[in-house]
């Protein structure tokens, strides 16, 4: 009985704003406050609540079958319980009602796991904190920011006791092997779930594009491609982030008509059902052995991650903020380490994006600012700011 | 497909960037197999322009695969020129040199060209004449910007194109169209478009508007350039930003003009300046006439700010121009002179020189058409700092942008491209990649396009 699974992320960042090199105030803030929140609200209107909502319809109309999994960042639970709040409400109605799983990953949704170890534990442990304390739940599947994982990962998540880890289907891991059946981390027991790419990004990417040749996407089509793996899967990862929704594509786009229609249509086939990550953990073996020596992510062609250090702006932006948050632990001062926590989100090493070709169009789209370089210089003025308010000397400029 | 096309300078003789825009878009059409004849006021024997006629009025320079195609009697027709050069003498002219009484009878003639004529009378108190504006002072100030008898020189200009061009036509179709570069050739392109009958493409490089820094400058040159825009068949502008302008200043509707960005060469000889030049001191320049348009002032003030944090920068002005002295005399009330050195004049070597030796190339012009200079730096591994106001912001992505009178954002620029060699680097590489986008090619099919456009 194979088992299609949803998966989607949840995440808004503290974006940082044009922050002066003469600024002078000490208590200056280095965080948007008014893009932050006119962003939440923005897109809890026009995706959180409406998709929410019509969740939630399925989740009562079929009745327990209709099962869907999310992972929500912490710095996403923190904007919705400022700005939004009854965006917050809807998701809590969503998970008492039993059929929706939250996953664990970075309170930050930082690059920790590949930069900082203790920090990767510590954010880990915040981020459950809050799940506990918000939902009354504890995660018992993983998911790292951006599908970040190698095996190095992998040991570190199966030592904190997690069951499975989610992660990219990248073609090079995969080679002759399929994303539709449970994987396992060589020498461990942590079971891994692969994305689907290919029907992940069908909805995600391709739906609204008028030039694609599936164009319209409708339901049967989709259940149908579905189906097809019957005999020849266990379980479908459909995973990807929730905004694709009423955001990246619009209502106009028919994107709630075809999600309103999908589970009749998936569970139209006998056989066929859903199931959260952990339930899917459960109930399935795991195939073989799953090596992933290079750190992959889901985004890009190459599935790397280029898309948040492929630059020297993004190392050098990197490295400074490692550096500065290890003072700021030494002395422990609660309120700065929130702060160099919130610089360490990835949004903001993505905004320094340059890659060129197709990959760096889409970049552009997600970003607040004009350019990179914009975004890596506004970024350094802030570390220049902390490193200040920190009695630490500008090394920067004994560097020229 | 024959073009006539008309222009002000020719490299290696030239005061900016017309020429150079000039010589590229003609290298890439002549590839694109459209022959061209370009006509310039005044030809100097070294220019090396073998993809096309280039020629005075008057004179026709042949081409050498031409020249060999002449029989010797058709030879024979040629006068040698002066300095012995190959620029020679347009064959078949019934009169080789009209003289001015020649000329006014020739217009006589011409009734709609008269016109033409009269319409540029019209504009000022005398279009042959010198402008000149009274001062509070009762002095006389030229407000230009160009030669003190710029007018008289175009009217000269215009007038022996029309003698040189109008009787080698005779009764044969001899141009399809005719393009004409900025406002200086507008009264030669108008006049001969009306007199052949066939379609002018007016392109405008640069306005008064972008000269005079925003302001509304010379009366006169204005009603030219709407002469001429107004007169075309179409208008290309440079960049959206210059169309813009066009539209606003002149009231010309927006689907009569194209844009086509310039494009540019790279010069694979141009890297071995880095290793000599390169000092201690971190080295901004900002490399240009020292006008209004430019906006040094902003370059200065700008400074005053970044030596307070970088205090052993140094701060290049290359160029001259009538703000030259006011600039000196400010780096020294800011008390930053110092930091600054004036080079005055560069000629092209110098110009290579100074952008290998700076570490960051500045352009904070009030008003830019296009700023192809931007585009030059990235070929020195400097990365360029442009203000908005500038066509070639709509090009060059991996730059730094900021409103020309934003001062601190511009210093916060400056700081944070000192402080990191990773930023530098990175805007070099990537903007690499962007100018392989920006070819004269693609400056050249938009140019075709546009010319069996207005034929069909």
């Amino acid at each position: 009985m194979p088992s299609v699974c949803f998966y989607f992320q949840v995440h808004q960042p503290y974006r940082i704003r044009p922050f002066s090199f003469f600024e002078s105030s000490p208590s200056a803030d280095y965080f948007d406050e008014s893009a932050n929140r006119s962003i939440m609200k923005k897109v809890a209107e026009k995706c959180y609540l409406p998709t929410n909502q019509l969740l939630l319809e399925l989740i009562h109309r079929f009745e327990g079958r209709f099962r869907i999994s999310y992972s929500i960042t912490g710095v996403a639970l923190e904007q919705m319980q400022r700005y939004a709040p009854e965006v917050l409400d809807s998701f809590q109605q969503l998970v008492r009602t039993g059929c929706v799983e939250l996953l664990g990953e970075t309170y930050y949704h930082s690059l920790a796991g590949v930069y900082h170890r203790p920090e990767f534990l510590e954010q880990i442990k915040l981020h459950r904190d809050l799940l506990n304390e918000l939902f009354g739940v504890s995660p018992t599947v993983f998911r790292n920011t951006e599908l970040i994982y190698n095996d190095a990962i992998g040991e570190i998540i199966q030592d904190l006791g997690y069951k499975a880890i989610i992660a990219e289907g990248a073609d090079d891991i995969l080679d002759w092997r399929s994303p539709n059946f449970l994987h396992h981390l060589p020498g461990g027991s942590l079971k891994l779930l692969l994305k689907n790419y290919r029907l992940s990004d069908d909805i995600a990417f391709r739906f609204g594009d008028r030039g694609w040749k599936s164009y319209p996407l409708r339901s049967e089509t989709f259940a149908e491609w579905i189906h097809r793996g019957s005999g020849n899967a266990e379980v479908v990862n459909l995973f990807m982030d929730y905004e694709t929704f009423g955001e990246h594509q619009w209502d106009s786009t028919g994107i709630f008509d075809f999600l309103r229609h999908l589970p009749e249509q998936i569970l139209a086939k006998g056989d066929w059902d859903f199931a959260t990550p952990t339930e899917v953990a459960d109930r399935y073996p795991a195939r073989g052995a799953l090596p992933v020596e290079r750190l992959t992510s889901w985004a890009d062609e190459k599935r790397d991650l280029t898309a948040w250090n492929g630059n020297e702006i993004q190392e050098r932006a990197l490295r400074e903020v490692y550096e500065i948050h290890e003072e700021i632990l030494r002395r422990g001062d609660r309120e700065l380490l929130d702060i160099s926590r919130r610089l360490q989100t990835s949004d903001h090493f993505y905004y320094m994006c340059t890659k060129w070709a197709a990959d760096g169009d889409v970049h552009a789209y997600f970003s607040p600012y004009d350019s990179p370089y914009d975004a890596f210089i506004y970024y350094m003025n802030v570390l220049r700011h902390l490193r200040a308010r920190l009695g630490l000397q500008g090394e920067a400029e004994h560097h020229i | 497909m024959r073009i006539l096309m008309l222009g002000w300078e020719y490299p290696p003789h030239i005061a900016g960037g017309l020429g150079i825009a000039c010589e590229g878009l003609t290298r890439a059409l002549a590839r694109q197999e459209l022959e061209i004849h370009f006509i310039v006021p005044q030809l100097f024997g070294d220019e090396d322009a073998e993809h096309m006629v280039l020629q005075e009025p008057h004179r026709r320079r042949v081409p050498a695969l031409a020249k060999q195609e002449l029989t010797s009697e058709e030879y024979s027709l040629f006068g040698e020129d002066e300095a012995g050069g190959s620029p020679l003498r347009i064959p078949a002219l019934l009169k080789p040199y009209w003289n001015e009484e020649d000329f006014e009878y020739y217009l006589s003639t011409r009734s709609d060209l008269k016109e033409t004529f009269q319409q540029l009378a019209d504009l000022g108190s005398g279009f042959f004449e010198e402008e000149t504006e009274s001062t509070e002072g009762g002095a006389v100030k030229k407000k230009s910007g160009y030669g003190p008898d710029i007018f008289q020189e175009i009217g000269r200009f215009t007038a022996r194109v029309l003698q040189s061009v109008l009787p080698s036509v005779g009764t044969t179709k001899e141009y399809d169209l005719i393009h004409a570069h900025d406002w200086i050739t507008f009264p030669a392109g108008v006049s001969l478009a009306r007199e052949l009958q066939i379609p002018l493409i007016t392109h405008v490089h640069s306005l008064e508007y972008d000269r005079s820094g925003g302001h509304h400058g010379s009366e006169r040159i204005r009603g030219i350039e709407r002469l001429g825009v107004t007169h075309a068949t179409k208008v290309i502008a440079v960049s959206h930003y210059t169309k813009s302008i066009i539209h606003r200043e002149h009231s010309i509707p927006k689907e009569k003009i194209a844009v086509v960005h310039n494009g540019i060469y790279s010069k694979e000889v141009r890297n071995h300046y880095s290793t000599q030049w390169k000092g201690k001191r971190k080295v901004v320049l900002f490399l240009g006439r020292i006008t209004i348009q430019k906006g040094p002032d902003y370059f200065v003030q700008a400074a005053k700010r970044v030596v307070e944090h970088i205090p052993e920068v140094l701060f290049v002005m290359a160029g001259t121009g009538d703000m030259l002295g006011k600039m000196i005399r400010l780096t020294h009330e800011l008390g930053i002179s110092e930091n600054f050195h004036f080079t005055g004049f560069l000629k092209e070597h110098e110009v290579e020189q100074m952008f290998s030796a700076a570490d960051l190339y500045v352009m904070p012009s009030v008003s830019e058409p296009f700023g192809i200079s931007a585009l030059e730096a990235i070929d020195f591994n400097t990365p360029s700092l442009i203000s908005k106001q500038s066509g070639v912001a709509e090009v060059l992505a991996h730059s730094l942008k900021f409103d020309f009178w934003d001062r601190d954002r511009l210093s916060d620029l400056i700081i944070n491209g000192l402080l990191h060699e990773e930023l530098r680097k990175d805007m070099v590489l990537m903007a690499r990649e962007e100018l392989k986008r920006l070819r004269w090619d693609t400056a050249a099919s938009k140019t075709r396009e546009l010319y069996y456009d207005v034929l069909s």
